[in-house]
């Protein structure tokens, strides 16, 4: 019993963007002899909201809000700095209840705020559709920063997922962090990218704005680095695997195959017309 | 709520959690649910596997239709590796009676169509040679009532060697070939799965893996049966060279397009400035 729940954990886990519900939907269909077995997933799917930066709305809010574990309050409560609201999270069907009032008080408050406000403005600029959060970690010694942009589109079966987190280090200046893209395909078929690039900048400034252009320009460089992975990729791996025709620029004379060999025409090229 | 067939709650799962790693996925969901096993095993297309035979030395692929067993069979030798206890195909296939019903697992097929599989495995090794330029191919044949059925199988790695980037390639192809009057019914049923992965410093790690089934059916005249492998070489070329078309537009245009949706590399404002530009100038264009 234990390992079919580390067995339906880990299906959860790798649910893809916007495609919980469906995975949710599998297990439900594959274990229904052991309907059980789905009450047992609390922990699985805490882990997928804080891992996946899973976004929701308030009640009354307009703006969703990010679940992660570095604005978690611990019993399943998280807080948002941008509203200075708590709130309890059901993870297993992903809603906020019990708002309150949660204001920020601490030595990184201002430069919480101003961090806020700088990355807001980036983020406008270049994610149609993103949250982002940052939030006083570690008694206050740093700051985490997250940026999550989802576009799902089922009905072209396609969905995807970019998420970053950055932790600040105020004292050194340091800025470390992670940049991961999800995308997954699935029109009569399955294909999934997934990439992990790790960031180490540094912020001599210390302030919101410097800290906003550090993650600008490491995603910049990184998105322009990952578009010319596509095409080194397609150049290279790619076509190394299979050619779109062979070398004689012509397909196959199947009627005539069987004696290519003797002809040595293969790979050669010069003698088939 | 009407009760949905696990077997397509599993299908579905498969097509959602991530390819690279079917097979895991795969023996997990019969852990689940081993009642599925079967059905499973036949319909999910994994990575093949190379071996290499015994009598001949030359690589082949091994999947469910040249099992029987713990056993596959070469198509170069037509032995069974490891040989089978019993005797049965030992020395070059059963008679035409035995092994023709149920495609499938360990079926071996009866005299005229062994000697097809031996032409056929003549004619995709130069197709691999000709588009691949390495790698390793095999094609089973089996006997159906009112014809025959195949699986032509491809698979190539690009350089191991190449520290950067890696990539593997798996075709698997299906046919049947149904006698329809004066024609032939080919109905082929074809997967692609192909991983690639590649690293750097200022990249990072991308993976790019995943598979795609299309499937394509026609009436063709077959006079003899040279003329049936011809059809099915010019199926299947056909088949292969739209879907690595396809694959590459998935591969490296879509999925670089959804990245772009979710982030703009040059500002929002910049963009809808420059879209608002043109729709004056089309607008002045007009009047």
């Amino acid at each position: 019993m234990s390992s079919n729940k580390a067995i339906v954990s880990s299906f959860v886990e790798g649910a893809p963007p916007g495609e919980l519900a469906d995975v949710i939907a599998d297990i439900k269909a594959l274990t229904s002899s052991t309907p059980n077995l789905i009450n047992e997933l609390g922990p699985a799917f805490e882990k997928y909201n804080e891992e996946q930066f899973t976004t929701v709305k308030l009640p009354g809010g307009s703006q969703p809000v990010i679940i992660s574990s570095h604005n978690s309050l611990g019993d399943g409560r998280y807080y948002d700095t941008e509203s200075a609201s708590s709130f309890a999270f059901d993870h297993a069907t992903q809603k906020a209840s019990g708002v309150q009032s949660h204001v920020l008080e601490g030595a990184q408050t201002d430069l919480v705020n101003s961090t806020l406000k700088s990355l807001g403005s980036y983020v406008k600029e270049h994610f149609p559709n993103a949250v982002y959060g940052v939030y006083p970690i570690e008694d206050d010694s740093r700051l985490a920063v997250i940026i999550v942009a989802n576009k799902y589109s089922p009905n072209n079966f396609w969905n995807g997922r970019w998420r970053s987190l950055y932790i600040f280090d105020p004292a050194s200046g340091a800025l470390e962090g992670s940049i991961k893209v999800d995308v997954h395909y699935y029109e009569d078929g399955n294909v999934r990218l997934l990439t992990n690039k790790s960031v180490n900048a540094s912020v001599s400034s210390g302030t919101g704005a410097g800290i906003a252009k550090e993650i600008s320009a490491a995603e910049k460089k990184y998105q322009e680095e990952l578009n010319r992975s596509f095409t080194s990729l397609s150049e290279g791996a790619f076509k190394a695997l299979r050619r779109q025709l062979p070398v004689t620029r012509q397909k196959v004379e199947w009627d005539k195959v069987a004696s290519y060999r003797l002809g040595q025409d293969i790979g050669g090229g010069a003698a088939r017309r | 709520m009407a009760s949905v067939d696990p077997f397509d709650s599993a299908l579905d799962l498969l097509r959602r959690l991530n390819p690279k790693h079917t097979a895991d996925h795969l023996n997990n969901i019969i852990t689940l649910n081993p009642s599925l096993a079967e059905d499973l095993l036949s319909s999910v297309d994994q990575p093949l596997t190379v071996r290499r035979c015994k009598q001949t030395g030359r690589d082949y692929l091994l999947c469910d239709y040249n099992r029987d067993g713990d056993s596959y069979r070469s198509p170069w030798s037509n032995q069974f590796d490891p040989p089978l206890y019993d005797g049965v195909g030992g020395a070059g296939g059963v008679g035409a009676g035995g092994a023709s019903e149920g495609a499938g697992e360990g079926a071996v097929p009866g005299e005229r169509v062994r000697k097809m599989e031996i032409k056929a495995n003549e004619a995709f090794d130069v197709y691999r040679e000709l588009y691949y330029e390495g790698g390793v191919s095999s094609v089973y044949f089996w006997n159906l009532d009112d014809g025959f059925a195949g699986v032509v199988l491809l698979k190539k790695a690009s350089p191991s060697g190449d520290a950067t980037s890696s990539g593997v390639w798996d075709s698997i192809h299906v046919f049947e070939a149904s006698k329809r009057g004066r024609h032939t019914n080919y109905r082929l049923t074809s997967t692609v799965i192909l991983s690639l992965a590649t690293k750097g410093a200022s990249l990072g790690e991308v993976d790019l893996s995943g598979n795609m089934t299309r499937q394509v059916e026609q009436n063709l005249l077959a006079e003899n049966d040279e003329s049936h492998i011809a059809n099915i070489g010019r199926l299947v070329e056909d088949m292969e060279l739209k879907m690595r078309n396809l694959l590459q537009e998935v591969y490296f245009g879509k999925a670089k397009d959804v990245v772009g949706d979710l982030r703009s590399i040059g500002t929002l404002s910049e963009g809808q400035r420059e879209r608002d530009t043109q729709r004056e100038l089309i607008g002045s264009m007009r009047r």
